[in-house]
């Protein structure tokens, strides 16, 4: 009886996860084992696909156009994540002061984040037109911003940093808020004055905020793609801010070198895939601090 | 779990005391490390702490001693938050006047300057004609609509199912689960485009909606750990009346998890009304254009016609901002809780 009443539960527990499962298998794991086949393949969508082995590995690690956009990748990586983190923790700083207003201002700052960056980006483009953009409007002059070899990667980097210093902001008003007020005031007792209490003891018990701002930053600034592609189209200018997401779009939706570009994809997952492993890994030894 | 939250009050009540011995102690030698913070901002540091040792906390918060240098930190403060709020704001701002403005004055004057007359020709020019807007806005409307309510509705039954159902794979299917928070859409796209074609639905609202419609690794985790806390005996009590799984879902666990359900809705709206990527590889011509995808054809193709294009990018953002400022609080809390994403 009572086992027949547990088969039957188990029924009901399978029954409820199909539909999920099905979307699972369908539309996250099996579309890894076709990019995997994929990338052993040459295709150009309109041909058959022709089974190459290694081939596009090697074609693509010797393809400076890849190369280029990984460095891209990782230049765009370096300069968007030290700012916005250090902007957002001292927008949070300023916010924690208690000063009137502030609450409103949180709210405020984070407005650029729930918008499309597809969107955003190309409001941006326009701020940043030579002629008529509001940018040049302000600074005098016709600065090409976008179309400069060595102004578009910054200028691009700038509107992601724009649309994330107060999501950023966010998470460390959060962790400051959590700092038990008992913990401040006696490093203040012990004398510590305030720019103390914040770098040694503040900052470090942010420790977990500052990991968990730091990794979902650098997993999505790896895959930027939407507002790069709406302010640069086709890598800008020279390739200067062509990331691995738009090559990989260029490679599959352009050039139809869906083989390619499966490998493409394939080593973003890797590198993806190493920075959650090693985030885990890191969070385990080092996160000892229990506030709760 | 009784101990470490009692601790804290512990370590406050030893904290006092020592408080009142070492401003005792600060006071006998002034040159102590206690001493050296900064005197000018605690003048009156030392009997304050010694006729207020209940209220200690209160006593030692600087903000209730006002000085020159907490006057100058606060109005230093204002200006850095001021200048972050016109920065965050001006784009927007910038935008929708440009979206108000005549081609004549866009052209003719300087970028900053509000529209003259002010006009809504921009906006007539969009939702009319080849461009009609009104398309691709009732597109994505329909497709954050199923969605939401599928990603959500499947999304629970498996969130129950893990949280409350025993059967012998749920485990090792709920990690199974988890694993796929992992891959990135990046990576899926092109496979996911190869199958779509092969299946004949490319360039089809099917294809718009299926890769999201059966639920989302994410939702189904946060779900559970909602599901998990609600108490055993509300639902073996609706298991005594007769109540079925599906009947004891409707009626006391949804109703129960409305807070965290109309988080998930506010987030999958907006991730929803935003993507771009899928849209654009797997859509093509105008008839499933997303606003998300219209907007970035329309820049191309109007390039250098900025006021038509603001007005495209102000319709493409209105909705959300309405959203926002009428959730703020709920959308604050939902990042918070969730990180969005």
């Amino acid at each position: 009886m009572a086992s027949r009443l547990a088969r039957r539960e188990a029924g009901i527990g399978y029954l409820l996860l199909t539909p999920s499962l099905f979307g699972i298998l369908a539309f996250l794991v099996f579309p890894i084992l076709v990019v995997i086949w994929l990338s052993l393949n040459s295709w150009d969508l309109l041909s058959p696909a022709r089974f190459i082995g290694l081939r596009n590995f090697t074609t693509v690690f010797a393809d400076p156009a890849f190369l280029r956009s990984m460095l891209v990748t990782v230049l765009f990586v370096l300069m968007v994540i030290p700012l916005q983190t250090a902007l957002g923790l001292l927008a949070a700083v300023l916010l924690s002061r208690g000063l009137p207003g502030s609450a409103l201002l949180r709210v405020v700052y984070v407005i650029p984040w729930i918008c499309a960056p597809l969107a955003l980006g190309v409001v941006w483009k326009w701020i940043f037109a030579p002629t008529g953009g509001a940018l040049n409007a302000v600074l005098g002059g016709t600065t090409p911003w976008l179309s400069d070899p060595l102004l578009a990667l910054p200028a691009v980097a700038t509107v992601s940093i724009w649309s994330q210093v107060g999501y950023v902001a966010l998470f460390f008003t959060a962790g400051l808020a959590a700092i038990p007020e008992q913990v401040t005031d006696a490093a203040r007792i012990d004398g510590a004055n305030a720019w103390q209490v914040f770098w040694q003891v503040k900052l470090p018990l942010l420790r977990p905020t500052m990991f968990f701002v730091l990794v979902t930053g650098i997993i999505s600034s790896f895959q930027a793609f939407d507002s790069i592609y709406a302010l640069t189209p086709n890598g800008g200018p020279q390739g200067t801010t062509d990331v691995i997401a738009t090559r990989i779009y260029g490679e599959a939706f352009q050039t139809f070198n869906l083989g390619r570009a499966s490998v493409m994809a394939l080593v973003l997952f890797v590198v993806l895939v190493a920075v959650t492993l090693a985030q885990q890994f890191y969070f385990r030894k080092r996160i000892t601090y229990d506030l709760s | 779990m009784t101990s470490p939250k009692d601790t804290p009050e512990a370590t406050a009540e030893t904290d006092a005391d020592a408080t009142t011995e070492l401003g005792a102690v600060a006071k006998g030698e002034p040159d102590a490390a206690a001493m050296e913070e900064d005197t000018a901002d605690f003048p009156l540091a030392e009997p304050a702490l010694r006729t207020t040792r209940a209220g200690r906390l209160e006593a030692r918060r600087p903000s209730s001693r006002p000085s020159r240098t907490r006057l100058g930190l606060n109005l230093l403060s204002y200006l850095v938050l001021a200048a972050g709020f016109v920065l965050t704001v001006a784009p927007f701002i910038l935008s929708v006047m440009t979206a108000f403005k005549t081609p004549g004055q866009f052209a003719s004057e300087p970028a900053l300057n509000p529209p003259s007359p002010v006009t809504v020709e921009n906006f007539i020019t969009l939702f009319t004609g080849e461009r009609n807007f009104w398309a691709p806005i009732a597109v994505t409307a329909q497709l954050v609509l199923v969605v939401v309510v599928g990603q959500l509705g499947f999304s629970v039954l498996a969130a129950y199912a893990f949280a409350r159902i025993q059967f012998r794979l749920r485990d090792v299917l709920f990690w199974g689960y988890l694993g796929t928070m992992m891959v990135p859409q990046v990576v899926t796209v092109i496979p996911l485009y190869t199958i779509f074609s092969q299946l004949g639905l490319r360039n089809t609202f099917w294809a718009l909606v299926l890769p999201f419609v059966f639920g989302s690794p994410y939702a189904i985790f946060l779900l559970r750990e909602y599901f998990r806390a609600i108490p055993e005996d509300l639902i073996s009590a609706a298991r005594l009346d007769g109540a079925g799984t599906l009947r004891i879902l409707w009626s006391i666990v949804i109703p129960l998890s409305r807070p965290i359900l109309a988080t998930l809705t506010i987030i999958t709206v907006v991730s929803h009304w935003n993507n771009f990527l899928w849209p654009l590889i797997i859509t093509s011509g105008r008839t499933w254009q997303t606003v998300t995808v219209a907007t970035a054809a329309l820049q191309s193709q109007y390039n250098g016609n900025w006021t038509l294009v603001m007005a495209a990018t102000t319709i493409a953002l209105a909705p959300l901002l309405v959203l926002f400022a009428i959730f703020q609080k709920n959308i604050i809390s939902s990042i918070a809780i969730t990180g969005f994403k």
